[in-house]
């Protein structure tokens, strides 16, 4: 378990590290002016231009301008914001939990209806319920999120006044998460039904059966336990998807969250902003998705002395 | 990107033979007929959209402003009195023109860097696949903004950057599908009987990847019209009077109360195509993989 660990582990941080070479290059992938670019809304004169490009350490090389911002990170410095002018940190730190939130709301609501569809779907293979629950699967599939949560703010908000439009309570955090979370339990719906079905035509399924255990400690028990184990799998990616969709989806319902901040900020041009957003965006979701693994990894020895 | 890559889709056992035409044995599968009917239908609809449309999708006050649908108006107007199904009809061209480049950009080089990786092995398939695995991990909605960062905002932009994003997920299963193809004897004796790196790659190998990137390329194209109406509806793509659907429905939130029709067909567009072209795939991938047909 250790060495995996250490592995797991050690694979994250160089992704991280990637991230920040990334980051780095992405402002010299910038066809033209980058410090023109941002600054075009401002009406900068030349000389305050430069006095910008040699504050962001864009007059030095590149490998200088690498050391000068590894250096401010490690010191917990993002750099300040062209929009906000606040320091990228700041603003990232209270803009991420809001994200965080509204992305487990989601995975839960995902989990709670994609496996019950999928496992039943599974159980009454060949039926109507199974032909049902696949159309209803495949219909969540192709139903963009973003159209989904403004059919549900016309419905829920501005029709029956059941729930706000926007806010940052719990209960404005309904729609977003149920919008959210349906697109990827149809998703989810389908990897159960499929998975479960491999399990359920397994010799160790039958024997239980034919050793006369009650049907609901066979489903329960044996099937579902094993049919789990693809599905835990598959949970850190999940989480990234979410918080992927959680960057649209808090646009529709202006959930003040992090993917509000990346729009504005992509359209603003706001390079720091967009950085910094990147960077901890990416280390946010390898880490979470290291400690799934790990997690997955804990329940399911043949992975740990794979 | 927006939407999520259903995952127990990725693998795609290498063709089996199919018996009686491929066409036919689309049609018999319930999923292939309609995703097939409904790409077809989009595909005339964006070929004869002028006469379709009975109006110019740019021409403001063809009707009143925000008249509800009606005879004259079958998905009634804007508020700019233009009509909205004119405009929907058009958005198919902008849609399948997205969806086409978009997986056109990611599918050849998602292809080109499996192959190479799966076929040198070593240390270029642990370099390519290692950046791929990373590339993964920062979710393809990150890696197309950091492309709309970069390239700006704007259509043309945003159908590259879903592009650039989706790279990745062709690559790997490009090269998970070489892995399993290499280990077979035809490539062995290829390789015995003398055959260049070339010719092993593009003459043996490419053939064998091409049913899967068939299955997995249409289903491509649904997650990438997703992934592009996303950013449009974001405001980083189509911009106006662009008859764009994404677009169209980020236009129709500050209308949303007064004239829902603005919301309720451009989203429909959306999820029929959508709908169609995963229906579609499902549908090939059920014809070359009969195991999947059984269930």
């Amino acid at each position: 378990m250790t060495r995996y660990l250490v592995q797991r582990l050690l694979a994250a941080l160089f992704t991280i590290w990637v991230t920040t070479v990334a980051v780095t290059l992405l402002i010299h992938a910038v066809p033209g002016d980058p410090v023109r670019i941002m600054y075009a809304k401002f009406q900068a004169t030349p000389e305050q231009i430069e006095a910008i490009r040699s504050r962001l350490g864009l007059d030095e090389p590149i490998w200088v301008q690498y050391g000068m911002f590894m250096g401010r990170l490690f010191e917990g410095d993002l750099g300040r914001s062209i929009v906000g002018d606040q320091p990228v940190l700041d603003i990232l730190l209270t803009r991420f939990p809001p994200t965080l939130l509204l992305a487990s709301a989601s995975l839960l609501i995902a989990l709670v209806i994609g496996l019950s569809l999928g496992f039943l779907a599974a159980y009454k293979r060949g039926t109507a319920t199974d032909i049902a629950a696949m159309v209803i699967a495949i219909l969540g599939v192709s139903i963009p999120h973003f159209w989904l949560g403004l059919i549900l703010l016309f419905v829920f908000a501005l029709q029956l006044g059941w729930l706000p439009v926007a806010g940052s309570d719990l209960r404005s955090l309904i729609l977003p998460a149920v919008t959210l979370g349906a697109a990827n339990a149809a998703v989810l719906a389908r990897l159960t039904r499929s998975a479960m079905i491999d399990i359920f035509d397994q010799d160790f399924v039958r024997t239980a059966r034919a050793k006369g255990l009650p049907k609901s400690i066979v489903l329960y028990r044996h099937a579902l336990r094993a049919g789990l184990v693809p599905i835990v799998s598959m949970m850190g990616l999940q989480f990234a998807y979410m918080m992927g969709g959680a960057i649209v989806v808090e646009n529709v319902f202006a959930w003040n969250g992090v993917g509000r901040l990346a729009i504005q900020a992509v359209f603003a041009r706001d390079y720091p902003m967009i950085q910094g957003f990147i960077l901890v965006f990416a280390t946010v979701v390898v880490l979470v998705t290291v400690v799934i693994d790990l997690l997955y990894a804990w329940l399911d020895p043949r992975i740990r002395y794979g | 990107m927006a939407t999520s890559v259903d995952l127990s889709e990725q693998a795609v056992p290498a063709a089996a033979p199919v018996r009686g035409g491929f066409l036919r044995a689309l049609l018999r599968s319930p999923s292939g007929a309609v995703g097939l009917v409904i790409v077809l239908t989009l595909v005339l609809a964006a070929i004869f959209a002028p006469y379709i449309a009975p109006f110019d999708p740019l021409r403001m006050a063809a009707g009143p402003r925000l008249s509800p649908p009606s005879l004259d108006y079958l998905f009634g107007t804007d508020d700019f009195g233009r009509d909205v199904f004119s405009r929907v009809v058009y958005g198919t061209r902008l849609t399948l023109q997205i969806g086409l480049i978009a997986v056109g950009i990611s599918l050849t080089s998602g292809l080109l860097l499996g192959l190479v990786g799966g076929y040198g092995g070593g240390w270029t398939e642990r370099i390519l696949m290692r950046g791929v695995d990373i590339l993964f991990s920062f979710t393809e909605i990150v890696i197309a903004l950091a492309c709309l960062a970069i390239l700006g905002t704007g259509l043309t932009n945003a159908m590259i950057a879903v592009g650039i994003a989706s790279i990745p997920f062709y690559a790997r299963i490009t090269h998970s599908v070489v892995l399993v193809e290499k280990n077979k004897p035809y490539f062995e004796s290829a390789i015995s009987a003398g055959a260049g790196h070339l010719r092993l790659i593009f003459v043996h190998l490419l053939p064998n990847v091409v049913p899967t990137i068939i299955v997995v390329g249409t289903l491509g194209i649904s997650t990438a019209v997703l992934a592009a109406a996303g950013l449009s509806f974001l405001g980083l793509g189509a911009q106006p009077p662009a008859p764009e659907w994404g677009f169209m429905l980020a236009a129709s939130r500050d209308l949303i109360s007064r004239a829902p029709w603005n919301m309720i067909f451009p989203g429909l567009a959306i999820a029929i195509t959508v709908l169609g072209f995963n229906l579609l795939g499902d549908g090939i991938r059920e014809v070359l993989d009969p195991r999947q047909q059984r269930r």
